[in-house]
């Protein structure tokens, strides 16, 4: 009986209600016995033959006492937990299957049948994946083969939905963001944070491979018959730990449907050339083409020409306002507990506004669950530690993180008295819980401070702090319908303690507060359609600036500006929309709302006049919770996507956008001492329209991914300043700003290559951004009220990130960036007032300081990776700006002794080099 | 290379304070250096430096164009200047010297009435400003003189300023003041070299009398701005207008100081504060968005060009104090002298190169050389550095109207 087996699965099912029918009555008991035990006992005492392969059939042992039963219920009954199907042919024969067969040979012509048949109306299989599978056995060799579900003869579903976990082999932590992918065709999925996936196959064979950073690629064949789970269990993969990788998905660079995305995984970073030490995530993203800052030492990112206040930072859904430490060299997230960023810089999805130009959307890492695990790391400047807990085995754990400087010990140890009385230091922490409740629920919390703080010279102390809590809920309804609740609340806030001999003495303090509220629904609408909805609100509070005199002496009035509060809520809907196989559309609405409200004294100026004390009509009184203004809209956020090959796609967006929230700066570059101000009675919503266009290819069997895009920005309402503007503690803000319009377009070219022992990618960017601030009032303009180069516009943009594995352990690494100088305000000549000489300063932006390059080298040494050690280790070896380029970051005027001195500062002049050492385990 | 990073921040209402933020050692290598950018050559702009005040005198404009980094000023002669009041009285304007126009008459502003500047340039441009009303006037209380310690560290003495205005409308002040000193030639004698023939060369040894005490004047340059908006009341108090170190020579034989108090209109102040605000010290990470300050003063044919500086109408109050050294730092050695005169600065050059100095005025008596060496082409005197022996270099032999022992 141990013959091959012909299954001809398409006589099978027709034949398969027949065949029911003949079977005969019989006694059978066995005890503890496997099914081919059971089999060969039929096989004695029926007379029937089975054709099969024993192999399938397994170890389990079965016990069963039959008397004068059909053999059709035993054998139901015997294959009742197996995907086996049997198929009484005859008297004698009943061949067995596990739904499609190993074959070797089959007449061509036998193809050609059964693709006729399967365009037949009684088509229930889909053997066509046999030619598939054959070639892939070929080359590939020994892949595992899974049937997921029973056949059922009364199914007549062209698809099944396979869904399971993805978890880590050695720690049972659930994989996010791994890719799954059918191999030849374009459908994929990724898990999300709990590991959890679900896609919808086509009945048959399927070849199912996963990829993910740093975990070994597996690929499963999978035969759908029904509806079933699939577990991936995945090891590390040694050989990826090295790469750089920027996206997770291969095929993702040309399958997105949205335009202007970046993803970046923290380990993908790993071997990149650190500032200091800090592996940051953050200045990793501003490597990529679109995403820019205004300089070395600069807080606060440009994204496609826009300002720094347009990008939402979001830590595990909640707002983070300054994502930076010490004025922008570090970034206040630590590189331990981040999971990932994803970027949206072009089409933002619906569930997602408030800010015009990108959403920065980071992950923190959930906590292992099975085992406790830990990482370190010593460098110059900070130390870092990050723990991982299970609570439950399995289900819930907490990751705990914290950072901090000694650079206040270093301060304090030294002899110079005047450093001595400097302070600077900063630490951020990070707390995280997850839980997994079971298949349908699970929970996730997050709280992070973060402060900085420093003294200049010995009578005053600059602070300013993150703290943000998050909680999130995640339900699975069914099959088809998932919902997240989230509650979420930020605040940051500086302050100044000033305590100078005069009677000048105060304490200043700014503070924004903001708390929302988050529904999102996923609904899973036949295959072509993937619905998100949901609202939002957000309750805003600021106290835009107070001050308390100090000590007795201090003449210093306290003053206390008006809490502003504002209430934005927002109904969105999204569709994901596969149209066919090539094309696939990505509609999403937002209708947001912005209510500024009371208490709140209002000024009222002449209309059609400069604000100013001059034109103040009257302050208006609002109550508490009065409703001052409405703003609100429609968003659109629209995007497609035409296959023109398999590996060649063409995509389009559109996105409009609004913020109700403003940074006031009178800086060209972000500060701490930069505020946020809510839109009032006088000041307007910024709003934006982007259009973009791009152009994905994948070559080389997806070795390379190049991408070419371009976008068209208009925006309104763009806050900038008057001239030596004056914005901390006024009361009359709107006096002092001045709102116009933006105009930004680019192209942004990115060829990337993940694999391979040299690996990286190379980004160039040429765009333009530009401001008009216009007025019939002649104080009212810049430049004339014509278009002129914003702060951050830097035409040319070029980015080389790259990493060369020499083996293993060993790896070279190289940055190389360039970018145009950004636009200044030069003097062109100077004039003598009262004696002075003076700076005469050109139109606003109309120079630029000299361009900007750097090249780093970093030299890592992973640690081996034997089982027992304790603990991994890596080191990594950095110089930082090795070619010792005197980047000037900016340029400034100072007039001494009565004549005027040009200077230019640097941050980093000479090359840095710097040791970190990393361990985890 | 400097490791020390020049932090300003710039605080709107309660003063500005530089402060240094020190990184250290390779951590962060910040640097700041001097710089040449590349200026491209434009059109020198009207720059007008208008002050009128209550003050009964020859009001004095002055006109210039802005320059591409040239020393000097590039006086605008030849215009026509002249004020008009809002009762349509005129008060022209000559110029006396280049650039400068001195109003015929003396006149002083009047309360509540309002003032407009008018400009026709020698090519025939004319320019305008806006109305102004002089702002009330507000004597100084008090000024007086402290020992005290600069936010850098250096002791000197300071000089304070108290006002108060109790109707609370004048919150907007600026101060300039005048200093004038006793300078005293540290190593004087009763002789000195004058050039008696000139073919032949002969040089004489006689005696003299004068160029041993003088008094010289400074005038601030620069801009000295508070104002009360942020505080309780309209009271300055213990404002420090001046500091003088310990070891300024100014200081060494009696100092006196005459302070004006300017009380402003708020653009005017504002307009000062933007100027104050671009020429400051500036830091690394922190910088205003610098540009072109608009004053008060258009062109009124049609031109779209800009006019640097503002019409200003202020009301002034001024006082003036005197100390001595010994008031302050009694039993303390004098402040070094501007230039330092020990004995060995003295030497003695040959005869042509002696005559040299003395044309040009560079040199003053010191003794005669007595151990002359001619083998090292010494000449017969010992001369030192002008300024170590005659004060004039300093100032004038004049003692001032005002000056008070």
């Amino acid at each position: 009986m141990r013959y091959l087996c012909f299954a001809f699965l398409i006589f099978l099912s027709i034949h398969w209600c027949e065949a029911q029918g003949d079977s005969k009555n019989m006694d059978l008991t066995f005890t503890d016995a496997t099914r081919l035990e059971v089999l060969e006992k039929i096989e004695k005492s029926s007379g029937y033959r089975f054709y099969l392969v024993s192999q399938w059939l397994g170890q389990d042992r079965i016990s069963g006492s039959y008397r004068n039963t059909s053999l059709a219920i035993i054998l139901e009954d015997i294959f009742k937990d197996t995907v086996i199907n049997y198929f009484i042919l005859d008297n004698r024969t009943i061949i067995l299957t596990r739904n499609t067969v190993v074959r070797d040979q089959l007449h061509p012509s036998f193809y050609e049948d059964t693709l006729t048949e399967r365009e037949g109306p009684t088509e229930v299989n889909r053997p066509l994946s046999h030619v598939h599978f054959e070639e892939k056995q070929s080359e590939q060799g020994n892949i595992e083969t899974v049937r997921i579900g029973k056949e059922r003869k009364s199914i007549r579903s062209k698809t099944f939905t396979l869904s399971g976990y993805a978890r880590e082999k050695a720690t049972g932590k659930p994989i996010q963001n791994l890719a799954i992918i059918v191999k030849g065709g374009t459908l994929g999925v990724s898990t999300d944070n709990n590991g959890f996936y679900t896609i919808k196959l086509p009945v048959g064979v399927n070849l199912l491979q996963t990829q993910g950073i740093a975990l070994e690629t597996q690929e499963k064949r999978v035969i759908m018959y029904n509806n079933g789970q699939l577990d991936f269990s995945l090891g590390e993969s040694v050989e990826q730990l090295d790469e750089v990788v920027v996206e997770v998905n291969r095929k993702r660079n040309v399958e997105k449907v949205v335009t202007g995305v970046v993803e970046i995984d923290i380990a993908e970073i790993k071997n990149i050339p650190l500032v200091l030490g800090e592996r940051d995530i953050l200045k990793t993203a501003i490597t990529l083409p679109g995403i820019s800052n205004a300089g070395e030492g600069a807080a606060g990112y440009n994204v496609r020409g826009g300002g720094t206040d347009q990008n939402l930072i979001l830590l595990d859904n909640a707002v983070l306002y300054n994502p930076s430490h010490f004025f922008g060299i570090f970034s206040a997230l630590n590189p331990f507990t981040t999971g990932g960023v994803t970027i949206y810089k072009g089409s933002i999805p619906a569930e997602y506004g408030g800010r015009l130009s990108s959403v920065f959307d980071i992950t923190t890492k959930d906590a292992n669950t099975q085992k406790f695990a830990g990482e370190a790391s010593i460098g110059p400047v900070t130390s870092n530690l990050t723990l991982e807990m299970p609570i439950v085995k399995g289900k819930s754990g907490i990751l705990l993180g914290g950072r901090s400087t000694y650079s206040n010990w270093i301060l304090n140890s030294l002899d110079d008295e005047s450093l001595q009385n400097s302070k600077a230091s900063f630490f951020d922490i990070i707390a995280k819980y997850n839980d997994r409740i079971d298949e349908k629920n699970s929970i996730s919390a997050t709280a992070y401070y973060s402060r900085d703080a420093f003294s200049i010279t010995s009578d005053s102390v600059f602070n300013y702090s993150n703290r943000l809590v998050s909680l999130k809920w995640g339900h699975r309804l069914n099959e088809k319908n998932s919902a997240n609740v989230s509650l979420s609340n930020s605040e940051y806030g500086f302050g100044i303690d000033f305590e100078g001999d005069s009677n000048g003495n105060f304490d200043l303090g700014y503070r924004i507060n903001e708390t929302e509220l988050k529904l999102n629904m996923l609904k899973l609408f036949g295959k072509s359609h993937r619905i998100s909805y949901g609202l939002s609100s957000k309750l805003y509070l600021v106290d835009p600036g107070d001050i308390e005199p100090v000590g007795d002496q201090s003449i210093i009035e306290p003053l206390s500006l008006q809490r502003e509060k504002g209430l934005e809520s927002a109904l969105f809907v999204s569709d994901n929309i596969s149209v066919n196989k090539k094309l696939s559309f990505d509609i999403g609405l937002r209708y947001s709302l912005y209510f500024a409200m009371g208490e709140s004294s209002q000024r009222i100026y002449e209309a059609g006049l400069p604000k100013s004390e001059g034109t103040l009509l009257e302050v208006q009184e609002f109550g508490n919770n009065e409703i001052i203004k409405t703003y609100g809209g429609p968003e659109g956020r629209l995007s497609g996507r035409y296959f023109l090959t398999p590996s060649f796609s063409v995509k389009a967006s559109y996105n409009n956008t609004l913020q109700y929230i403003h940074t006031l700066s009178s800086n060209t570059t972000v500060s701490p001492l930069d505020t946020w101000k809510l839109s009032d009675i006088n000041i307007e919503p910024q709003r934006a329209n982007q259009v973009s266009l791009g152009l994905f290819k994948n070559l080389n069997d997806d070795a390379y991914e190049l991408s070419l895009e371009s976008y068209y920005k208009r925006s309104k309402n763009i806050l900038d300043y008057k001239v030596g503007a004056q914005l901390l503690l006024n009361e009359s803000i709107e006096t002092e700003v001045l709102q116009g319009e933006g105009k930004a377009y680019g192209v942004e070219l990115l060829l990337k290559k993940k694999d391979g022992r040299l690996n990286g990618w190379l980004g160039y960017t040429y765009s333009r951004s530009f401001i008009k601030l216009d007025s019939e009032f002649p104080e009212e303009q810049i430049n004339n009220g014509e278009y002129f180069p914003a702060n951050y516009d830097r035409p040319h943009d070029f980015s080389l990130v790259s990493n060369y594995k020499l083996t293993k352990r060993f790896s070279l690494s190289a940055n190389f960036v360039y970018q145009t100088g950004r636009p200044f305000t030069f003097p062109i000549g100077t004039y003598f007032l009262d004696g002075a000489e003076y700076a005469l300063f050109s139109e606003r932006n109309k120079f630029r300081i000299p361009d900007f390059y750097r090249l780093d080298l970093s030299f890592n040494v992973e640690g081996n990776h034997k089982i027992k050690k304790f603990a991994h280790s890596f080191w990594n070896i950095s110089v930082y700006n090795v070619l010792g380029r005197n980047n000037p970051f900016s340029v400034f005027f100072v007039t001494e002794d009565g004549s005027l001195q040009a200077y230019q500062s640097s941050i980093f002049a000479i090359p840095v080099p710097t040791i970190t050492y990393n361990f985890r385990f | 290379m400097n490791s020390a990073i020049n932090v300003l921040w710039e605080h709107p209402k309660y003063g500005k304070f530089v402060f240094a933020l020190f990184w250290i050692f390779l951590i962060l290598e910040g640097c700041t250096e001097p710089f040449s950018p590349e200026i491209p050559a434009s059109e020198g702009l009207l720059v007008v430096d208008a002050t009128i005040t209550n003050e009964l005198k020859n009001h004095q404009i002055f006109l210039s164009r802005s320059t591409q980094g040239e020393p000097e000023p590039l006086a605008e002669s030849n215009a026509m200047v002249r004020i008009v009041d809002d009762n349509q009285q005129q008060f022209t304007f000559m110029e006396i010297s280049p650039g400068t126009y001195e109003s015929s008459i003396m006149f002083a502003a009047e309360p509540n009435r309002s003032y407009r500047l008018l400009i026709t340039t020698s090519s025939g441009r004319e320019y305008a400003s806006t109305p102004l009303l002089l702002p009330q006037v507000t004597e100084i209380e008090d000024i007086y003189i402290e020992r005290t310690t600069s936010q850098s560290g250096l002791n000197g003495v300071g000089i304070f300023v108290n006002s108060f205005d109790s109707t609370g409308n004048s919150i907007y002040y600026k101060y300039e003041y005048e200093e004038t000193y006793r300078v005293i030639a540290p190593r004087w004698f009763p002789q000195e070299l004058v050039i008696t023939s000139e073919n032949p060369l002969i040089v004489e040894e006689v005696g003299r009398v004068g160029q041993r005490v003088c008094y010289a004047t400074q005038k601030s340059n620069n801009l000295i701005l508070t104002n009360t908006s942020g505080v309780g009341e309209d009271r300055i108090s213990d404002f420090n207008v001046r500091f003088l170190s310990n070891n300024n020579y100014i200081i060494s034989h009696r100092y006196s100081i005459l302070v004006k108090q300017f009380v402003l209109s708020r653009q005017v102040f504002e307009f000062y504060e933007k100027l104050q605000d671009f020429s400051g010290s500036e830091s690394l990470f922190s910088e205003s968005q610098p540009g072109f300050i608009v004053g008060n003063i258009a062109p009124q044919d049609g031109g779209n060009d800009q006019v640097v500086g503002i019409f200003d109408v202020s009301s002034v109050s001024e006082k003036r104090v005197f100390f001595n050294y010994s008031d302050f730092f009694p039993d303390e050695d004098l402040p070094p002298f501007a230039e330092d005169c020990p004995f060995k600065t003295r030497f003695a050059p040959e005869f042509g190169e002696l005559a040299s100095l003395i044309r040009q005025n560079l040199i003053s008596f010191n003794s005669e050389n007595e151990d002359r060496n001619p083998f090292a082409n010494e000449g017969p005197w010992d001369v030192q550095p002008r300024v170590c022996g005659d004060c004039t270099a300093l100032g004038t032999e004049t003692i001032p109207d005002f000056w008070e022992e």
